[in-house]
């Protein structure tokens, strides 16, 4: 199937260019102005039971049916939706939120804080990849209707983040115990399944919720949302008109797309780059040397593969931490300049001047030509690279088993907190070897227990010594595009894959 | 009847070799299910929740026990039920394999027995055009029909499908285009074969007796030659139609289409196991009725196959 793409993405991108034909009239695409909106998405959603439902590009389809209790702003701001008010007791170990009491389901059910804290269990316990966002809340108590209280046996830095995306997501009491719970989702969003129209996996038609709420946020009466995850087929609707946002598979297109008459919205979220994972040296004695690991660092010419993979649509970078945070700090994208002679030398004085050898898994179907790059910049300083290819639906498995000290992979930039929980604390997700040293658990420690000002900064603190350490080789973060077509606008959000729909509108 | 029997017992095979590779290949189907995200615990609780931690053979016999009730489960992943999810795109597919071979038959009927009959310049046409069609792969008939009649033109919907109880005139607006892609091949080589059987039939030497009676080419055509040259033809078009479903893959990425070729890939890559078995098992009925009616046909046709 990935190879078909490719030759399918070449193939169009020939034919394209021998019809230099024009096309920039898109006459029969659906009008945007406050009437519908027809958008495509990557990725289908999985069950539309929100204790196993997931976010970043399948969030569309649960922001549709369903509120969160807190909403993340484009920017990254936390922001009032279903509860009107949050705040932390003293020692942030527990989290009110005060509730709306206006609220109600489209089965004519109400917000109640009971309804909350099941919602939350149900979470917690449930199936979604996110549930151990969830699992340090150690009590939920409801002293009135409005009010709900999360007890933690320690601070969550990152909680209300994640109350803005899945695990904050409230259905109806209804769907609980429902055996059409996983198509059909009964909730208070914006807008109301029609699932005798809908396709489940590829076609998702909504109208908008009469009894929304927040009416005054949703623009448009109708939705439909299309699942193209087929490169060609997302610039054939680009192209002929049929829809009005598009998600890109990926940026091999953008001048066709813009050649249309399209606007290509973008965005930064993943950084692409190798993980050092083995970083104590179990399995490979040389990555423990924090000299062999900077010397990787060295030996990769960012530039040069932003262009090559990429086209240059993306920023070359040397942090794992996004721009949008706190703790990025600018000159870090340049404390390891390409420079394969000091890469040897660093080899040579880790006592490496021979070599060294590293085992890391490839998956053609991601990109052969990645790992070929990768393999040759690294053998240029005398790392040699062997491969074992993977098939493609076993690589992530594979990895965290762990079964590699290394691995090329973009991986999603979150907030600092969820970052953190996600690729750099001992229990982290990529963190299979769980390595730690006492300087990182001690400012994870700090980032936990402080207040905002020492949260940022010793996470700038914590960036820039896993930078010092090289704990990874980051290479470029990738630019996501998101097309919309002449009638529509949309503001690009800073910390997910996809727009919020609050964030369309007809263009003026 | 003998035929029904076997056909049941194929499909009961297939079943379970199905199974049985999908597990050897399967990796940690929990873990595709969940993707990047989900912690390693989350992962172990899904395996459970889905029983992929108890022994293969009763996993089958579980599956087997409630497809053998009419009941194929739920995708792992959407938790639709697959018996409505087949429901709501088989339509599709069958729209489009139909479709193709209905034209693929009547195009390459005439253009087949146009070549054998007139010989000369229109003979060569035909069998260039028979290499092109085996030549060019599918996909790229497919993206070229879009570029020019949806995209330049705009004739045709460039993606998706409408149902034909929505709109006839939108269904066939969403399925011209891939038929079209589909039918090429399959034109292309049942046209050969159909050339082929026809000059080998007018060299016979009833024909000979018919022409010398004075009957008129057309008429012995049409009764005679296509009779005895349909039997090869019909069995290259079953091949090609069950062929036809693999090519239907292909073609519902490139066109959007919410057929069961899309949900095989997007079902076979996430793991998801009871769409895919509902979906083999769904294409194996399709490949046994299918023979079934072949043969059927070929008895009609020619009597010495009903003594077999």
């Amino acid at each position: 199937m990935f190879r078909y793409k490719a030759t399918a993405a070449l193939a169009v991108t020939a034919l394209l260019t021998l019809s230099a034909c024009g096309g920039g009239s898109s006459s029969d695409s659906s009008s945007a102005d406050g009437g519908s909106l027809t958008l495509t998405a990557v990725a289908a959603p999985t069950s539309m039971d929100v204790s196993k439902a997931e976010w970043g590009n399948r969030s569309p389809f649960y922001q549709a049916s369903y509120d969160t209790l807190l909403y993340m702003s484009a920017d990254g701001e936390v922001e009032p939706w279903l509860a009107t008010d949050y705040s932390y007791n003293d020692d942030n170990t527990e989290l009110t939120l005060t509730l709306r009491d206006d609220v109600t389901f489209t089965d004519g059910s109400t917000l109640t804080a009971k309804l909350v804290k099941e919602n939350l269990e149900r979470f917690q316990s449930g199936t979604s990849p996110d549930a151990s966002y969830l699992a340090g809340i150690t009590g939920i108590s409801t002293p009135d209707d409005t009010t709900v209280v999360l007890k933690m046996a320690e601070p969550n830095p990152a909680l209300v983040d994640y109350l803005t995306r899945d695990p904050g997501l409230i259905e109806a009491a209804s769907m609980f115990k429902a055996d059409d719970a996983d198509t059909n989702p009964v909730g208070s969003g914006p807008y109301v399944l029609d699932t005798k129209a809908s396709v489940t996996g590829t076609t998702y038609v909504y109208t908008a919720n009469p009894d929304y709420w927040n009416a005054d946020a949703v623009t448009y009466d109708d939705l439909t949302i299309n699942v193209i995850t087929d490169a060609t087929a997302a610039l054939n609707t680009v192209r002929s008109g049929e829809a009005n946002g598009v998600k890109l598979v990926n940026n091999d297109s953008l001048d066709e797309v813009q050649s249309a008459g399209w606007t290509v919205n973008a965005n930064e979220l993943d950084v692409a780059g190798l993980l050092l994972l083995d970083r104590a040296g179990s399995q490979n004695k040389a990555l423990g040397d924090v000299k062999v690991r900077q010397a990787i660092n060295y030996a990769i010419d960012r530039a040069g593969l932003l262009t090559a993979l990429q086209d240059g649509n993306g920023t070359v970078t040397e942090q794992m931490f996004p721009a949008s945070s706190a703790a990025y700090d600018e000159s870090l994208d340049s404390y390891y300049s390409y420079d394969p002679e000091k890469a040897k030398e660093l080899l040579a004085e880790a006592g490496y001047a021979d070599g060294v050898t590293i085992e890391m898994p490839s998956a053609s179907a991601l990109g052969a030509t990645t790992y070929t790059l990768i393999k040759q910049e690294l053998a240029d300083v005398g790392i040699t690279v062997k491969y074992t290819e993977v098939p493609v639906e076993n690589f992530i498995a594979d990895l965290l088993a762990p079964k590699y000290v290394a691995s090329y992979m973009p991986l999603e930039q979150n907030p600092d907190w969820q970052l953190i929980q996600f690729m750099i604390s001992p229990t982290a997700v990529f963190n299979p070897y769980h390595y730690s040293d006492d300087t990182v658990n001690k400012l994870l420690k700090e980032i936990q227990y402080g207040d905002t000002a020492t949260q940022e900064a010793k996470a700038a603190e914590l960036n820039k010594y896993l930078v010092e350490q090289a704990w990874f080789a980051p290479f470029y973060r990738v630019q996501g595009s998101f097309a919309t077509d002449a009638n529509t606008t949309v503001t690009m959000s800073t910390t997910n894959a996809y727009p919020s729909l609050f964030d369309f509108q007809p263009a003026s | 009847m003998r035929r029904l029997v076997s056909g049941v017992v194929l499909v009961f095979v297939i079943s379970a070799v199905a199974f049985s590779l999908l597990y050897v290949s399967g990796g940690d189907i929990a873990r595709r299910i969940l993707g990047v995200n989900a912690t390693q615990a989350t992962v172990a609780q899904k395996t459970h929740e889905l029983g992929l931690d108890r022994s293969l053979f009763s996993q089958y016999t579980d599956w087997l026990g409630s497809a053998l009730s009419g009941d194929f489960g739920r995708s792992w992943f959407s938790g639709q039920l697959v018996s409505e999810s087949l429901g709501q795109r088989l339509p599709v597919t069958l729209s489009i394999v139909v479709g193709a071979t209905l034209l693929a038959a009547i195009v390459s009927v005439v253009i087949g027995v146009l070549a054998a009959v007139r010989g000369g310049w229109v003979d060569r046409v035909v069998q260039v055009i028979s290499v092109l069609g085996f030549a060019v792969p599918g996909f790229l008939v497919a993206l070229a029909l879009v570029l020019f009649f949806a995209i330049d033109l705009g004739w045709f919907r460039a993606t998706g499908y409408i149902a034909f109880a929505d709109s006839a005139s939108g269904w066939l607006q969403s399925v011209t285009l891939p038929v079209l892609a589909l039918s090429l091949a399959v034109i292309a080589s049942v046209a050969a074969q159909i050339r082929g059987a026809v000059i080998d039939a007018l060299a016979r030497d009833y024909v000979r007796t018919l022409r010398s009676r004075g009957l008129p080419t057309g008429r012995i055509v049409v009764r005679h030659v296509l009779r005895n040259a349909g039997g090869p033809a019909l069995a290259v078009l079953a091949v090609q139609f069950v062929g036809l479903l693999g090519g239907a893959v292909i073609v519902e990425q490139v066109f959007a289409l919410p057929g069961i070729g899309q949900l095989a890939v997007s079902a076979t890559s996430q793991g998801d196991i009871p769409v895919v078995m509902g979906l083999v098992i769904v294409t194996a009925v399709i490949v046994v009725v299918t023979n079934l009616v072949i043969d059927l046909a070929q008895a009609y046709l020619n009597p010495k196959v009903r003594l077999s």
